[in-house]
Order: structure tokens, then C-alpha cells, then sequence
């Protein structure tokens, strides 16, 4: 569905290079998580997919380059991330979801379609009270709810995420998470967070930077199955254990990590014997944290 | 009811002036149809222009206002803050002092000039610093304050040469010719054809710059445009009638307090009527002060109705009650 070939970016001012020769397929229809930690290039990598930064490689969407088909994506992609203008002019929630129809948008004034979607994405996300607020009386996550019903107003079929579930409390968090799971047969979500409980609750496929490279891909069962990346890339080991009948990912404080973390591996290698992840720039950093 | 307010408050601005036609004589030659062939000249040619002049003009720079408070992201902002008014009136004294005879085109082409100079400034000067919307305030503030200071040393050789020049320091109709009128139209034009293009894009780009470029609006491009329409418009109406302060600040906040929404579709066209109607009104009243004052430039009433409710904004926005 998305996928990237070579593709890098360096911030022109600070010279900074974000993103290294990334090379990832990202599924179609499913919800795909970008994990790494701060300034490992997931923005980047989700605005370069967006098209709203410069970047050297190919980024293809359908087979297509994403420079060609600019003026489709902008009707059928959406990127979403908390809206971090402070909002001075009076914009109210209800401005902010019919702004965000403006690639699909037609005529002038406001028509009846463009009214009737808001409300309807409003309602399905439960903020239809908050319409004729301001932004600038939200909290940050009602904010964030907001912010993903502009980035579903008009109806996309690719849904880039930055840090959706930041904000969120925890009742929150289970709804977004079901959320997108539901809408992932007809969208495809590629979303980025830094929350790994999260993450394996939601996503299906895996995206790991760190400091600009990819240094994982692959299924949440690949991932469960080789914690180590995350444990190298964070700094802090990570485990999978069962919640209810899905394992879920969980970061252990290091005092409790050489003797938790190897009979989690291995409990869910018992109970779920996977085929081994192929990614050969994975297997180095596992070998090396085990 | 609205509307027959409205006629009376157009056949009173006709009539009310401050020294040429007593309010009697006017109103009885009127009424009486036989009204002397001078006097109706008098009152078609000069009253009925002026009174044109302040709706349109009150059309543009609140336009304008609107263009540079969504582009900007910034509520404290017009073209008088900005430092385009100082800047295109400091620009019009330069050309009344060097050319020995000046026609409006080139004083409204050395205007536009010199007022998206001082906008190019204050932009400057305000992203080196830290692009906030107090940023662009203080370096406002700084570049209005160049210019104006310059323009009053200018004055007193200007003045000679052209008596209304002190005047439009705070921006005056009171030389109001049919002249005016192509140079008048030509800023609607600009901002009417402003308003149809940029406000959808304008919405969007209020949202942020990543936002609006994700919804396929080049925000770079439709700031520079705006700021352009702004800054032209508004130089023309500067370089016929000279520097009317904080009209294109108070209106666009009028108008999205009134309709609750920040859309620019319906914010702007609202801030226009608004804008027109406060600068009529002031201008009859500048004209028909009691005491025999004579004529007080209307730009000065404008800016000290309009100056407290900048201040207000200000220590709101510091108070954190804008957010």
C-alpha cells in the first residue's frame, strides 16, 4: 500500500539528517505502528509519507509515486498530529472539522454535504457537544479527539497519526484503540506513539527507528517475538505477556529485567511458536542484547 | 427600520459640514428644489465623494485586517501595527517633496512601495526574534514608530507644498476629489478579489503551517499573497487619505464575536459592512464636532476609539483569556 525506497531526509537549517535510507512496505488496510524513541525520525518519517517535507528516495502509495498522485492524496490521505498553533482567532471546533474538508470541499460557501459530514464525524466520535467550542478552551484530550475527526471529515483512505493517544486517559486510549482497529478494513492507519502497551493493543504491523534508521519491520507477532530491538533501541528491556488472549508489550524497570524478560520470551515462544522474523538489520541488535 | 437609519444618516452626512454650508441653508435649499447650481456641485462633487470614500476606504482597511490577522495567525495585527501605514505615508511624503508635480498614480505607486518596505521590516525583524504574534507587535511598533517620526520631520517642507499633508498624519477626507475615485476602487477590487480567492485557503492555514499544506494549501504562498493584497490595498487608501489606525484590528474581532465562527468566508464581508459603517460615522462626526473647531482628521477618532480596544486585546492575550 505505502511503501519507501531510499528514502531520507535532512532538515535543510540544522543540516540534521531525520531520516537514513528507509526502506518499509507498509501493509493496506491495517493499522501500522511507527515506534522509536524521541528524535528517532517517526514525524518525519509520517510527514515525508504525508508529502509536506522535502525528501530524497521515492515514497510510492498503490504502486504509484506519491509526487504524481499529489493532488488524489490530498483528497484521500489525511496527517493529523495535536494542533500545536496556539489558536488566538476564535477557531471553534466545529471551524476546525469543516476547514479540514477543504481538498474535497467544492464551491465557495459552505455546502450542505460539507455541514452534514462534521456532524456525522462528530457524532461517531462523540464531540458533537463540544462543536461550538474554541479550541483554545479544550483540554489536550479533548483536543485530541478533535484533531482525529478533522483528519476523518473527509473520509480518507490513508490515515497518518502522530502521537494519537497522547493525552489520552485510560478509557480513551481502549476506545481509540477499538477505534481504529474497526476503521483499519476500509483505512489504512499508520500511526506513531510512545506507547508500546498501546501499540500492541492497536497495530498490526511495526515500524521501529532509531535515530533515523529502520532497524525493525514486521508483524506484532515478529515484535513480540524479538523485544530485544525495542530493548536496545529505548535503552530499557522490554517483555510481552498475555492480557487477556492477546499479548501485549511492557517496558520492565531494569532491577527486574535479566529474569522477567527471558521467561516472558520464552513463555510466548511456547505458546505461540512463530516463524523467525527475516530482517537481517534486526538480527545483529539481537544478538548483541542477548 | 435598519434602513431608513441608514438614508438618514446618508442625507445628514450631506448636509453636515464643518465650515462651508450651514446646516439650515443646506437643509431648506434641499427641501425646496431650488437649489442653486454651485451648491449642488458643492455638495454632489465634494459630500457625496467624501462620504463614498469613508465606506470604501473602511471596506478596505478592514479587508486588509482580516488578510493579516488569518495569514499571520495573530489578532493584534493591521496594517497600522504592521507599519505599513507609517511606511507608505512616509513613502508619499518623499514623493510630494521631490516630484514638482506628482500625480496620484505615482504617489499611490510610490505608497505601495514604501508600505510593503515597512511590512517587509517588520516581518523581518519579527522572525529573526521569535515570530510570535507580541514579536510582530513590538517590531510593529518600532518600524510605525521609524516612519512616523521621519514623516513628521518630512512635514513641515511637505506642508508647504501640500497644505492637507499634516493632516493625513492621522488620515483625513477632507480633500476629497473625484480623482480618488479610480485609485479607491482599484484597492476594493484588490481586496474583493482577495476575499474570493484566499479566504477558504486562509481558514485552513489559521489551523498551522503542516496542516494546511497536508489539505493542499501552499501556506508559504498564501501568506505572501495575502500580506501582498494587504499591503497594496491598504497603501493606496494610505496615499489618498493618509494613516486611519486600528480600524483593520477592531472590525475582523467585531465581526467573529458577532458570528461566533472564525471563518473568513463570513467574517470579512461582516468586518467590511462594520468597517465602512464605523469610518462614515466617525468622519460625520469629525465634521460636525459643536464649538466651531472646525475639522478634526477622522483617522484621530478612529485611533482613540480603537486604540483602548488594542490595549484590551493585548492584556487579555497576556492574561491568557484569548487562548
Amino acid at each position: 500500500m505505502i511503501s519507501t525506497k531510499n528514502l531520507t531526509v535532512t532538515y535543510k537549517r540544522s543540516g540534521v539528517v531525520a531520516l537514513r535510507d528507509v526502506n518499509i512496505a507498509i501493509p493496506g488496510n491495517t493499522v501500522t505502528c511507527i515506534l522509536g524513541p524521541n528524535a528517532s525520525g517517526k514525524t518525519t518519517l509520517l510527514k515525508a509519507i504525508a508529502q509536506i517535507l522535502d525528501y530524497n528516495g521515492v515514497v510510492e502509495v498503490t504502486g504509484k509515486d506519491a509526487k504524481s498522485i499529489i493532488k488524489e492524496l490530498r483528497r484521500t490521505l489525511s496527517y493529523s498530529s495535536i494542533l500545536e498553533e496556539r489558536d488566538l482567532l476564535g477557531v471553534t471546533v466545529f471551524d476546525v472539522l469543516l476547514y479540514s474538508r477543504y481538498p474535497v470541499s467544492r464551491g465557495f460557501f459552505t455546502s450542505e454535504e460539507d455541514t452534514s459530514k462534521t456532524r456525522e464525524v462528530a457524532v461517531k466520535l462523540g464531540i458533537e457537544g463540544l462543536l461550538s467550542r474554541k479550541l483554545s478552551e479544550l483540554s489536550a484530550g479533548e483536543l485530541q479527539r478533535v484533531v482525529l475527526a478533522a483528519a476523518l471529515v473527509k473520509e480518507p483512505r490513508i490515515l497518518l497519526l502522530d502521537e494519537p493517544d497522547s493525552h489520552l486517559d485510560v478509557y480513551s486510549k481502549i476506545w481509540l484503540s477499538g477505534f481504529l482497529r474497526e476503521i483499519s478494513s476500509s483505512v489504512t492507519v499508520v500511526l506513531s506513539t510512545h506507547d508500546p502497551l498501546f501499540a500492541s493493543l492497536t497495530c498490526e504491523y511495526f515500524v521501529v527507528l532509531s535515530r533515523g534508521r529502520v532497524v525493525f519491520t514486521g508483524s506484532r507477532r515478529e515484535l513480540l517475538e524479538n523485544t530485544c530491538v525495542l530493548g536496545e533501541v529505548y535503552g530499557v528491556p522490554f517483555t510481552s505477556t498475555l492480557l487477556g488472549d492477546l499479548h501485549v508489550l511492557i517496558p520492565l524497570h531494569p532491577r527486574f529485567a535479566k529474569t522477567t524478560q527471558r521467561e516472558e520470551e520464552n513463555r510466548v515462544v511456547e505458546k505461540s511458536p512463530v516463524i523467525p522474523p527475516t530482517h537481517e538489520k534486526t538480527t545483529s541488535s539481537r544478538e548483541d542484547f542477548t | 427600520m435598519k434602513s431608513s437609519r441608514r438614508v438618514v444618516l446618508v442625507v445628514f452626512s450631506l448636509l453636515v459640514a464643518s465650515t462651508t454650508l450651514p446646516l439650515i441653508y443646506t437643509y431648506t435649499t434641499t427641501l425646496l428644489e431650488n437649489v442653486p447650481g454651485v451648491v449642488l456641485e458643492r455638495i454632489l462633487t465634494y459630500r457625496l465623494y467624501r462620504s463614498l470614500y469613508t465606506v470604501l476606504a473602511g471596506l478596505v482597511l478592514a479587508s486588509a485586517g482580516c488578510m493579516l490577522q488569518a495569514s499571520l495567525r495573530n489578532p493584534l495585527v493591521d496594517h497600522y501595527i504592521l507599519g505599513i501605514g507609517s511606511g507608505s505615508l512616509f513613502a508619499v511624503y518623499i514623493a510630494l517633496l521631490l516630484l514638482e508635480r506628482s500625480s496620484l498614480w505615482v504617489i499611490s505607486l510610490v505608497a505601495t512601495i514604501g508600505g510593503l518596505s515597512a511590512l517587509a521590516l517588520t516581518v523581518l525583524i519579527a522572525e529573526s526574534v521569535s515570530g510570535s504574534d507580541v514579536a510582530y507587535v513590538l517590531s510593529g511598533i518600532g518600524v510605525t514608530s521609524l516612519f512616523s517620526g521621519l514623516s513628521v520631520l518630512l512635514l513641515h517642507y511637505v506642508v508647504r507644498k501640500y497644505a492637507y499633508a499634516s493632516l493625513m498624519l492621522t488620515g483625513t477626507f477632507v480633500h476629497a476629489r473625484p480623482e480618488n475615485l479610480v485609485y479607491t476602487s482599484l484597492a476594493v477590487a484588490l481586496v474583493l478579489v482577495g476575499y474570493v480567492v484566499l479566504s477558504k485557503r486562509l481558514n485552513v492555514l489559521m489551523l498551522g503551517d503542516d496542516y494546511a499544506a497536508q489539505l493542499g494549501v501552499n501556506p508559504g504562498l498564501t501568506r505572501l499573497v495575502a500580506s501582498l493584497v494587504a499591503g497594496i490595498s491598504a497603501s493606496i487608501i494610505v496615499s489618498q487619505f493618509g494613516v486611519i489606525g486600528f480600524l483593520g484590528l477592531v472590525t475582523p474581532h467585531i465581526a467573529r464575536f458577532t458570528l461566533k465562527t472564525s471563518d473568513n468566508r463570513l467574517v470579512t464581508p461582516l468586518a467590511m459592512a462594520t468597517g465602512s459603517l464605523l469610518l462614515y460615522i466617525t468622519d460625520v462626526i469629525s465634521r460636525s464636532l459643536p464649538g466651531g473647531v472646525g475639522e478634526i482628521p477622522a483617522g484621530a477618532l478612529i485611533s482613540a476609539l480603537g486604540a483602548p480596544f488594542f490595549l484590551i486585546l493585548l492584556t487579555r492575550r497576556f492574561r491568557g483569556a484569548l487562548r
